[in-house]
């Protein structure tokens, strides 16, 4: 995470007006405004907050005798930081549903402690060791009796549309959430989904009927006598939303690279030795922090999970991002993060003033960049010229551990199946030239009944940002 | 007539008022499940309880 000087509010930290996050001497704070003081003091004091950090749910924090930032401050408080800040469009499939279930979680059991969220916004769900979690503790407020789900909306827009379509049309509709932050707007959900959709009946309350009464009610004012929403209608609310959200499912076909390892060329002695070489690597640059470029379905990912190392396993695939989550999750892993990503077109800085959202690389750099069996993929399927991909990875790493496949390798052959080979400089010497321009080669080690390579860099400058 | 202070998030008219307008569908739904959900516990806790009593004693 990129660190900030000191007292600077985070840009992304300004639509509440309850507080905001700030960066002081590196360290994340959050500001509590005098104007939450009664909702913050009914979080703390009706066991709210203590039962859902006890269980994981929410994200603990400690309160600080620091300064205030700016306005009325009621408290400040210093939250537990998050290994590494993603976002839901680059979430897979059960990423998502299992941060939409928690969503409901926290909602329930704020129920049952009279408060009641007021906002459900996917950006306020993080996965921290492993397990989704709420990090916005502002966004609770005193239940009041009668009045409907504030968040409802925004629930829908940010959970149920996605998951709807990525279930019901194309898991590639999650890419959705890049373009419309503050959720997919109901009615073009309403219009991709499949007419079957609305057999099912969580789904044809609050995703088709809403739709259309959202366009039926636009901008009609909204009078206390219009109605009351009963507490057990609330409850039934919550109950009908998990429910739609627990009968989405997605079963994926084959795609790209879901089964890579299957069809690698590898055989057992090579793989071993490779695996060999990545730990002895990850041993002598000691990285605080690791992102596995193509990481497929994370194997070597674990490699550096396993050494308690905090790590990003990128993929383009949301197959392999899919299986690597459930397996995280079936094994309880806590330090390997899979998502989603098209190196070729990574996720941008979003947002007003392009600063809500940070950009791929400005969520960077990492210790160590893993991009195994990923150069020949760049270089020859995406046309990036060695030099290029050589300076990119320099702006995203202190440590690069890199595999030089070569054109004589039948996955590289692969590659010119279809294509001409307008490639004359991809070879080892081009491959060592352009990135020594970036780094100093520290280590260049044969993989075993291979002809690939195995190289640990070490980051010489940063090409500006 | 007296309106409406939500909250910063604006709901939206058409979602608040749909959650109005269902209301009763849901309170409905709600009481008839957590009626069954509290026999099928009722049950399943004498049954436990049977079991349990049974080992004891056994």
């Amino acid at each position: 995470m990129e660190k900030l000087s000191a007292d600077q509010k985070e840009a992304g930290s300004f639509r509440d007006p309850s507080g905001f996050l700030f960066y002081r001497n590196g360290a994340l704070f959050r500001q509590v405004n005098l104007s939450y003081k009664e909702d913050y003091d009914c979080l703390i004091r009706s066991g709210l907050y203590q039962k859902l950090a006890e269980r994981g749910l929410l994200i603990p924090h400690e309160e600080t005798e620091e300064k205030g930032l700016q306005g009325p401050v009621y408290k400040v408080m210093r939250p537990e930081q998050i290994a590494f800040i993603s976002y839901p469009f680059e979430w897979g499939f059960s990423q998502l549903k299992d941060a939409a279930l928690l969503t409901l979680e926290v909602q329930k059991t704020a129920l049952e402690h009279k408060m009641s969220l007021k906002d459900a916004n996917a950006f306020n769900i993080q996965f921290r060791t492993g397990r989704p979690v709420l990090i916005d503790t502002l966004s609770f407020k005193t239940y009041e009796e009668g009045r409907p789900w504030v968040a409802y909306r925004q629930f829908c827009q940010h959970f149920l549309a996605p998951l709807a379509l990525m279930s019901y049309r194309d898991i590639r509709l999650n890419q959705l959430g890049r373009v419309y932050l503050d959720g997919i707007p109901l009615d073009l959900a309403s219009r991709l989904l499949p007419w079957r959709s609305r057999l099912d009946f969580g789904l044809l309350i609050h995703l088709h009927l809403h739709a259309r009464s959202q366009q039926r009610f636009a901008d009609r004012p909204i009078k206390e006598e219009t109605g009351k929403f009963s507490r057990l209608a609330f409850l039934g609310l919550i109950e009908s939303l998990e429910k739609a959200v627990r009968r989405l499912n997605w079963k994926p076909g084959r795609t790209e690279w879901g089964d890579y390892y299957q069809a690698t060329n590898y055989s057992e002695p090579a793989f071993e030795h490779k695996k060999d070489l990545v730990a002895d690597f990850l041993s002598q640059a000691k990285p605080a922090s690791v992102w596995d470029l193509g990481a497929n379905t994370g194997f070597f990912s674990r490699i550096s999970g396993e050494r308690g190392i905090p790590t990003v396993a990128w993929d383009i695939d949301p197959l392999a991002v899919e299986k690597n989550y459930l397996e995280c999750r079936g094994r309880a892993e806590k330090n390997v993060l899979p998502l989603l990503l098209d190196l070729g077109n990574p996720t941008p800085a979003l947002g007003w003033g392009h600063e809500e959202r940070r950009s791929f690389a400005q969520r960077g750099p990492a210790d160590l960049v893993l991009a195994l069996a990923l150069v020949h993929h760049l270089a020859i399927s995406n046309h990036l010229p060695l030099e290029r991909i050589a300076g990119f990875f320099a702006r995203l790493s202190r440590f690069l551990v890199i595999e030089f496949v070569p054109k004589s390798d039948s996955q590289v052959k692969r590659l010119f199946l279809s294509r001409d080979d307008i490639f004359p400089h991809y070879d080892r010497a081009s491959f060592e030239a352009a990135f020594s321009r970036y780094f100093a080669i520290e280590k260049a080690a044969p993989v075993r009944q291979s002809e690939r390579i195995l190289y640990l860099m070490r980051t010489l400058q940063t090409p500006l940002l | 007539m007296k309106w409406f202070v939500i909250a910063y998030l604006d709901p939206g008219s058409g979602s608040y008022l749909l959650q109005l307008l269902i209301a009763g569908l849901l309170a409905a739904s709600f009481t008839v499940k957590s009626f069954w959900r509290n026999l099928a516990g009722f049950f399943t806790r004498l049954f436990s309880k049977n079991r349990r009593d049974g080992k004891t004693l056994g």
